[in-house]
């Protein structure tokens, strides 16, 4: 095994354990930030697999924005899984 | 017993789509299939034909450019559906006054240091984006970002400040508008859609001006959702 394949290994196992992580988190906020590392871990495999047009889209929308919205939104309704 | 049919189920579907996986061709293998049929036709000769050396952008503004322009069109959508439900809070009888929250001076020094860097870097992604790996998307995704951030620390009024009314009702729909443009003239003058001139500056041009209007008119999607947030907040 080359450390390429080391490599993306070890990013999809990260992605794969956030987002079993993600479904089980009781609480919201930290869901939210689990989100974000979910799609860095993403961004790192796109530019490893040489697409950077999508690493930049991933970082910027997926890691940054959507964190922001969701959180306004959790301001809005309640930090807590009912 | 629904469980186990549902373990069934899904195992049945792994396995099919381990089977076809296992037929995929190597990625990034030069005779799969998919490199070799149109792949290679804007390889060779994407750079002179769409005006952009950057073949992604190549792609996505001019072999594809109606693709691009139904996202445009998606997130105009969005925009106008989140303006519509009245989230906006304009006009709504006495707004109450927010209470300002503190904000950490780490976070706020950090912020106001970093902003002019963040715009600079957000332009010239949308400005280098048919050269460089980037475009006229992440760029505003990032111009919009960086005045999300603004609006968190000096306060979402002061952004509201900076950002004109009256311009503003136009300027959201910029992309839609310069897609159009784009589309109608290269349909006018040779006949399809998005069609480009013979010169190639005046290619590179017109790929710059679709970057330009998509990074303005993402930013401002992503600033029209975050006002109308915040303005739902205090409500």
């Amino acid at each position: 095994m080359s450390p390429n394949d080391v490599f993306d290994l070890l990013i999809l196992s990260l992605l794969i354990l956030s987002a079993l992580a993600i479904a089980r988190m009781k609480d919201l906020a930290a869901a939210v930030i689990l989100f974000s590392v979910y799609s860095f871990a993403l961004c790192l495999l796109w530019v490893h697999r040489g697409a950077p047009d999508v690493a930049m889209t991933e970082a910027a929308v997926g890691a940054g924005i959507t964190a922001v919205l969701f959180f306004y939104t959790l301001a809005r309704t309640g930090r807590k899984e009912k | 017993m629904r469980n186990a049919l549902a373990l069934v189920v899904v195992i049945v579907l792994a396995v099919l789509m381990m089977a076809g996986v296992s037929q995929l061709p190597p990625p990034g293998s030069p005779d799969g299939a998919v490199h070799r049929h149109v792949a290679a036709h804007y390889i060779d000769g994407g750079k002179e034909a769409a005006g952009a050396p950057n073949l992604v952008t190549a792609v996505l503004l001019n072999y594809r450019a109606l693709d691009t322009y139904g996202e445009v069109v998606v997130i105009f959508a969005a925009l106008i559906a989140v303006l519509a439900v009245g989230l906006a809070g304009h006009s709504r009888g006495p707004q109450r006054q927010p209470e300002e929250l503190p904000v950490s001076p780490v976070v706020d020094l950090v912020v106001r240091l970093m902003a002019p860097f963040i715009a600079l870097f957000a332009l010239f992604m949308i400005l280098e984006g048919h050269v460089l790996p980037g475009g006229g998307f992440q760029g505003g995704v990032v111009l919009g970002a960086l005045m999300i951030l603004l609006g968190l620390v000096l306060g979402p009024r002061r952004l509201r400040r900076m950002l004109p009314t009256p311009a503003l009702f136009w300027t959201r729909a910029v992309a839609l508008l310069a897609f159009a443009l784009a589309a109608g003239a290269g349909l006018a003058l040779a006949g399809w859609l998005f069609a480009l001139p013979e010169q190639p500056w005046l290619r590179e041009l017109i790929i710059v001006g679709l970057e330009l209007a998509i990074g303005i008119g993402a930013a401002l999607a992503l600033v029209g959702f975050y006002l109308s947030l915040e303005a739902d907040r205090h409500r």
